[in-house]
C-alpha cells in the first residue's frame, strides 16, 4: 500500500522543509538594529525602530475592512485587533526577531522585522 | 450511455468534493499559520485523475474551486485555490501517469498537497509583494505531508472500494455495436 518510494518523498519532503526552516532562522538571527515594517498593499505604512528603548505605542492602521491595531512594546511587536474574520494574525502573538512577520491576509496587511544587517548585507548573503 | 455515466461520475465528484470544501471549513484549524487546512477535497481530484486522467481531474478540481468559492462566500479566497488546485491536480496527473510504480496513491497526494502549498505561498507572496512569506512554508509542508498522507490514505480506499464497485455494476463497460445499430 505505501511503497519505497513514498517512504522517500516523505523524508526528504520532511528534510526539505526542515532546511528551509534552519536557514530562514539563521538568515533572521542576524543582530543589529532592528526595524518593524508595516506594509498595506504592499506599500510601506510606517516604520518604527526598536529595541531596549523602544517605543510602546499602539498603532492603528487603516486598511479596506476597517481598522487595525498594531501594538508595539520596546523589542516586540503584536496584532492587537484585527477586521477579519479568521484572527489568525492575532493567535500569532507577539513577533521580536529579525525576518519574522505577521500577515493579515484579508486586508492585505504584513508588519515585519527586518535589521539594519539584514539588509545591508542582503546581496552577500545570497551570493555567499 | 458511458458518456453519461462520465458525466455524472464527474458531477457526483465535484459535488462531494464541495460539501468536503464546506464541512472543511468549519473544522478549526489548530495552528496559527494561514492557508494551513485539512484539504479534502482533494480527495476527489484524485480520484477522477486516476479514473479518467489530467483533463477530467482538471475539471473537478476547477469547478470545485469554484462551487466552494461561493458556498464558503470569499471571493479572496479563491485566488488562492484555484491555482493551487490546478497545478496540484497537474502534478498528481503527471505522477501518476508516470511514476505510478514508484508512488502509491498516498505519495502523489503527498506531491499534490505540498505542491499546493507552495503555489499558494507563492500566489500570496505575489499578492503581498513581500518574498518574505516563504518563512511559512517549511511549517505549512510539513502540514501538507500529514494532510496529504491522510487523504492519500483516503483516496486509496476509496479506489478500492471503487474498484470492485466498478467491476460488479460493469461500468466501464465498452459500448457494444451491435446494440447501438
Amino acid at each position: 500500500m505505501i511503497t519505497k518510494g513514498d517512504k522517500i518523498l516523505f523524508f526528504s519532503i520532511i528534510l526539505i522543509s526542515f532546511i528551509i526552516f534552519v536557514s530562514f532562522q539563521v538568515y533572521g538571527f542576524a543582530d543589529g538594529k532592528s526595524y518593524v515594517l508595516i506594509e498595506v498593499n504592499g506599500k510601506l505604512y510606517q516604520k518604527v525602530s526598536l529595541g531596549e528603548t523602544g517605543p510602546n505605542l499602539k498603532i492603528s492602521v487603516p486598511v479596506a475592512n476597517g481598522e487595525n491595531i498594531v501594538e508595539i512594546e520596546r523589542d516586540r511587536v503584536r496584532m492587537l485587533s484585527a477586521q477579519c474574520p479568521d484572527q489568525d494574525c492575532i493567535r500569532q502573538g507577539w513577533i521580536n526577531r529579525p525576518g519574522q512577520m505577521i500577515v493579515c491576509l484579508p486586508n492585505k496587511m504584513v508588519i515585519k522585522i527586518q535589521s539594519d544587517k539584514s539588509i545591508k548585507e542582503d546581496v552577500d548573503i545570497i551570493t555567499f | 450511455m458511458q458518456k453519461h455515466r462520465k458525466k455524472i461520475f464527474l458531477s457526483l465528484l465535484v459535488s462531494f468534493g464541495s460539501v468536503l470544501h464546506f464541512i472543511e471549513n468549519m473544522i478549526p484549524v489548530p495552528f496559527p499559520v494561514p492557508g494551513a487546512k485539512l484539504g479534502l477535497a482533494n480527495i476527489m481530484s484524485l480520484i477522477a485523475v486516476v479514473f479518467y486522467g489530467l483533463k477530467e481531474g482538471l475539471m473537478v478540481s476547477v469547478i470545485r474551486c469554484f462551487i466552494g468559492a461561493l458556498l464558503s462566500g470569499s471571493f479572496s479566497s479563491l485566488l488562492y485555490s484555484l491555482t493551487g488546485g490546478i497545478l496540484s491536480t497537474i502534478v498528481m496527473a503527471f505522477a501518476y501517469k508516470h511514476f505510478n510504480n514508484v508512488f502509491s496513491l498516498v505519495g502523489i497526494s503527498l506531491l499534490g498537497g505540498v505542491t499546493h502549498n507552495f503555489v499558494q505561498v507563492t500566489v500570496a507572496s505575489l499578492v503581498l509583494s513581500t518574498f518574505g512569506l516563504y518563512v511559512y512554508l517549511p511549517f505549512l509542508m510539513v502540514i501538507g505531508l500529514f494532510t496529504g498522507l491522510f487523504t492519500g490514505l483516503a483516496a486509496y480506499f476509496v479506489k478500492q472500494n471503487l474498484d470492485t464497485t466498478f467491476v460488479q455494476i460493469d461500468f466501464f463497460e465498452e459500448e457494444e455495436p451491435h446494440e447501438t445499430k
